[in-house]
């Protein structure tokens, strides 16, 4: 299993394709976050982040 | 607030995933978990209220405990924009190769093509001068300028 990151939306996923932005989803990622709570959350607000699952901070 | 938590070196993933799935089911209100690549051993627990690190939620294998009291969340934000990798490096820096074929080995920056995140490196030890394109973050900055 490898996890990939939405070039745009920085959303973690295994597919190669990203399901919301529907852009290529690139191997080159480093950061971890998880949101839970986007809507109480000031991490999340900072970074633009409106679904709750798992996010890289860093995407190439 | 936002809470540190100190966690095995290589497992804060796994830890932050636990604990994320645990405060799903228990009702502690925690809104983010954030792993910074560069802080290694810990990880950053967010939430709008205090929490009662005791919970058994926190209690999950690979952690090594909480630390005591909150992080302001100016310091957060310097997590969250990671700079880029190549911004401290420039023409003429000495840098260590810290991954791939020629781990170890001490070479000097030619080039930078900042779009594609590549470097083309001379390396120091060798005879003659080749060189060798590596991407960013496979080198480790010794000195910012040559002499």
């Amino acid at each position: 299993m490898v996890l990939k990151a939405c070039t745009r939306c920085h959303r973690l996923m295994e597919e190669d394709r990203c399901a919301i932005c529907n852009i290529a989803s690139s191997r080159n990622w480093s950061g971890f976050l998880i949101v839970v709570d986007p809507d109480k959350s000031d991490i999340a607000k900072e970074l633009n982040i409106s679904l709750p699952g798992e996010y890289a901070l860093r995407v190439r | 607030m936002i809470y540190a938590i100190r966690t095995l070196v290589g497992q804060e993933k796994n830890v932050a995933r636990i604990i994320g799935r645990n405060v799903k089911n228990s009702g502690i209100e925690v809104n983010s978990i954030l792993v910074p690549e560069s802080l290694r051993g810990y990880i950053l627990v967010e939430s709008t209220s205090k929490i009662d690190m005791q919970n058994p939620a926190f209690k999950v294998p690979h952690m090594k405990g909480a630390i005591e009291g909150e992080i302001p969340y100016d310091e957060v934000k310097n997590f969250l924009n990671p700079e880029p990798i190549l911004a401290s490096v420039q023409k003429g820096s000495i840098v260590e190769l810290i991954s791939g074929p020629f781990k170890g080995e001490k070479a000097k920056v030619v080039r930078i093509d900042e779009s594609k995140e590549d470097v083309v490196l001379e390396l120091i030890e060798a005879a003659v001068p080749i060189p060798v394109t590596v991407k960013g973050d496979q080198i480790r900055l010794i000195q910012k300028e040559a002499d």
